[in-house]
């Protein structure tokens, strides 16, 4: 236990003394958090969304084609439940309820937006009143009540920050601990531990604590920092939050072992973390939703592991979802951990030299 | 530079061992890569409180050796007892007895150098490591370096924490995998110091080395290593000694127009053997002899009946170097240039990857 101990507080020291790794812990995902909002300032990246409920009349069929031929606005239909709690998660721009039958005071279209009064729920409201005029053709008898629901009103920093934390994540475990464990092998670091009567887990154990307490100081230190600037809002359970925290860290420091393992040297493990890296980036949600990728790109997000870190980060922390939402993530995330690691025992080597 | 001479001062064994009985006792010891065999079948007997020292090139087998004894390679055949311990069965036991230097850095970075102690103590599971940390860093000389972080320390500096480092569980024997390459000369007579310190502190201790020069005036006893056999194993005098010569002659000729060949000066009055080598163009005639006087009268004469011009003629005491010559019939000095050379590029290769 001595020894542990003594080992975990050896590599906390190590690792906040190791300046790389604070550059790609917090600098420069804090660099992102400082700019993006300040680019994406409008509101989170692609159309405004019209949801679309109520009973099926062709006044709602022509609507819709309406709303499609201007070629401005994502359509979603759905039940009437579905379409209200995605407006709350100020999903929707606008939410158009269709009654029974023809128009008429007793029985008006109802348009329901969010409490922020966006510009993107404007411009959706002025068009379905402008599309209503053509199909009807008579300003004074359309009975059209409008109506604001309490939503979360949630931010460009509120989507960001959550991909951000997972990107600095993903950097800690595929770049920084894959090429400083390389690094160990090649200095011949690992050895020097096989000569000595301390277990290799107990360094491997304690080097992953140390990881994973430096992601927490880290994604904590950034969430501060868009807190203070752009007023960061985090809605869901902090315990949840820590726990995908620590889980989403437990997935990438596995995949980084098994670069490692695989890595003949620095270089190659440097290679081997930036090729895989990079792409996720840009593909798994952190930027701009998944949901906005084009069609044909978005089954890829389901294969990188990012992808499923920024999922079960964004969903608590944006929308203030419980763990019943988020279940299938870590399980992924889960699962991803165990094999990174069934890999990095598998090709573990003590030493550089292939003998 | 003089350097007190290894006089055999009465070491303290904090083992238990009486000095001079046999710690670590190896037999018939193999190692088999694919194509070659690094480490043939070789016998040796390390004693108690003795500085031993395994020399020769490289690629004889040093290195390949240290790490059966210490536990990081299998061996093929043979047997290898530490203090008592089977090193191959019981190498867990062993570990905790023997303290390791390896010939790599291998030193976590981002510590300093009195963190670097305490945290080696702890994996030990020695008592109370930090109390121990003034005392072993000033055993190496780092006494002033503590604080310093392993990055700033010089390449010497390095080398004197990882002899602190392989002595923080107080064990039996310590292994020393050439301490001294790559270091300049004052460093390396400073570190000799403290190997000898080490020593006579009670330790054991068990190195390689490719230099002559640095066997002969640290070791209490040699084992010279080529090609995976043990060629010769004796202290430095006692090596020198059974060569049955007491010097070398040698000279350069100049005038290559007709150098005899080598039988020609073999039969010079004296000469044990005789090696006429090319060195960076030049051709050199090496005549190790029993009587220095007869040979240099023997040389030139043969000199002055050949019409040779002889220069740079001196005669020098033996050394380990005409051990080396006598059992492999080459030299060793020409060989360890080219180690050199390739040290240096290996070392700026590792350097670019920091």
């Amino acid at each position: 236990m001595q020894s542990f101990w003594a080992m975990l507080v050896a590599n906390l020291k190590m690792s906040a003394r190791n300046r790389a790794a604070f550059f790609w812990n917090i600098a420069f995902p804090a660099v992102f958090i400082l700019i993006f909002p300040a680019l994406f300032s409008s509101g989170i990246g692609g159309q405004p969304s019209v949801g679309i409920t109520g009973a099926d009349t062709p006044l709602r069929q022509q609507v819709v084609q309406a709303l499609k031929d201007t070629g401005s606005f994502e359509i979603y239909e759905g039940s009437r439940e579905e379409e209200q709690t995605a407006l709350e998660k100020s999903d929707r721009s606008l939410v158009i309820v269709f009654p029974e039958g023809e128009l008429s005071e007793s029985s008006p279209l109802q348009l329901l937006t969010g409490q922020s009064d966006s510009p993107s729920s404007k411009i959706a409201v002025a068009s379905v009143r402008s599309a209503l005029l053509d199909i009807l053709g008579q300003p004074q008898g359309i009975a059209v009540t409008q109506q604001q629901v309490a939503d979360l009103n949630t931010r460009f920093i509120d989507f960001f920050t959550p991909g951000v934390l997972a990107m600095s994540i993903m950097n800690a475990g595929m770049i920084g601990l894959s090429t400083a464990f390389v690094g160990y092998r090649e200095r011949g670091i690992l050895r020097r531990i096989k000569v000595t009567p301390l277990p290799l887990w107990k360094f491997v154990l304690s080097r992953i604590l140390a990881a994973l307490a430096i992601v927490m100081v880290s994604c904590f230190a950034l969430m501060a920092m868009a807190k203070i600037v752009w007023g960061l809002n985090v809605r869901g359970n902090w315990l949840l939050i820590v726990g995908v925290l620590a889980l989403g860290g437990l997935a990438f420091l596995g995949i980084g072992y098994a670069i490692a393992a695989i890595s003949r040297n620095v270089e190659t493990a440097a290679v081997f973390g930036n090729a895989l890296s990079f792409p996720m980036l840009f593909l798994s949600g952190v930027f701009i939703p998944v949901s906005s990728m084009p069609s044909w790109l978005q089954p890829v997000a389901y294969i990188l592991p990012l992808r499923y870190l920024v999922d079960a980060l964004r969903k608590p922390m944006m929308y203030g979802d419980g763990i019943g939402a988020v279940w299938v993530p870590l399980l992924v995330l889960a699962a991803i951990f165990l094999a990174g690691f069934g890999v990095a025992i598998r090709f573990f080597r003590w030493d550089a030299t292939a003998k | 530079m003089a350097l007190p001479s290894p006089a055999p001062i009465p070491p303290v064994t904090s083992a238990g061992q009486a000095p001079g009985a046999p710690i670590i006792e190896i037999r018939g010891l193999t190692k088999r890569y694919k194509d070659f065999t690094a480490v043939d079948g070789i016998d040796l007997e390390v004693r108690t409180g003795e500085i031993f020292g395994i020399l020769g090139p490289n690629g004889a087998g040093k290195t390949t050796t240290l790490e059966m004894i210490e536990g990081l390679r299998a061996p093929d055949a043979g047997s290898i007892t530490v203090a008592g311990l089977d090193a191959i069965g019981q190498s867990d036991q062993v570990r905790k007895i023997i303290g390791v230097q390896l010939q790599s850095t291998s030193l976590f970075p981002y510590l300093s150098a009195a963190e670097l102690v305490e945290l080696f103590g702890h994996m030990y599971g020695t008592p109370n490591p930090k109390a121990r940390v003034p005392d072993l860093l000033a055993l190496v000389g780092l006494q002033d370096k503590a604080k310093a972080r392993v990055e700033e320390l010089s390449g010497g500096q390095a080398q004197r924490l990882s002899i602190a480092l392989a002595l923080v569980n107080q064990p039996k024997v310590t292994f020393l995998d050439e301490p001294t390459t790559g270091l300049d000369p004052h460093a390396r007579r400073s570190l000799w110091e403290t190997i000898l310190g080490v020593r006579n502190a009670g330790t054991t201790v068990v190195l390689t080395t490719h230099y002559m020069e640095e066997a002969e005036v640290l070791c209490d006893r040699i084992a010279i290593m080529d090609g995976g056999h043990v060629i010769a194993c004796d202290t430095p005098a006692g090596l020198i000694r059974a060569l049955g010569q007491e010097a070398t002659v040698s000279a350069s000729l100049a005038s290559a127009a007709s150098v005899p060949d080598r039988v020609a000066f073999a039969a010079i009055p004296g000469v044990t053997v005789a090696t006429v080598v090319d060195e960076q163009g030049e051709t050199r005639v090496r005549l190790q002899t029993a009587d220095a006087q007869a040979t240099l009268v023997g040389l030139l004469d043969l000199a002055k009946e050949r019409g040779l011009t002889l220069g740079d003629l001196s005669s020098t005491r033996a050394t380990l170097e005409d051990v080396f010559i006598q059992r492999t019939g080459r030299t060793y000095v020409s060989e360890e240039r080219g180690k050199e050379e390739r040290e240096k590029r290996g070392r700026r290769r590792s350097a670019r990857r920091m």
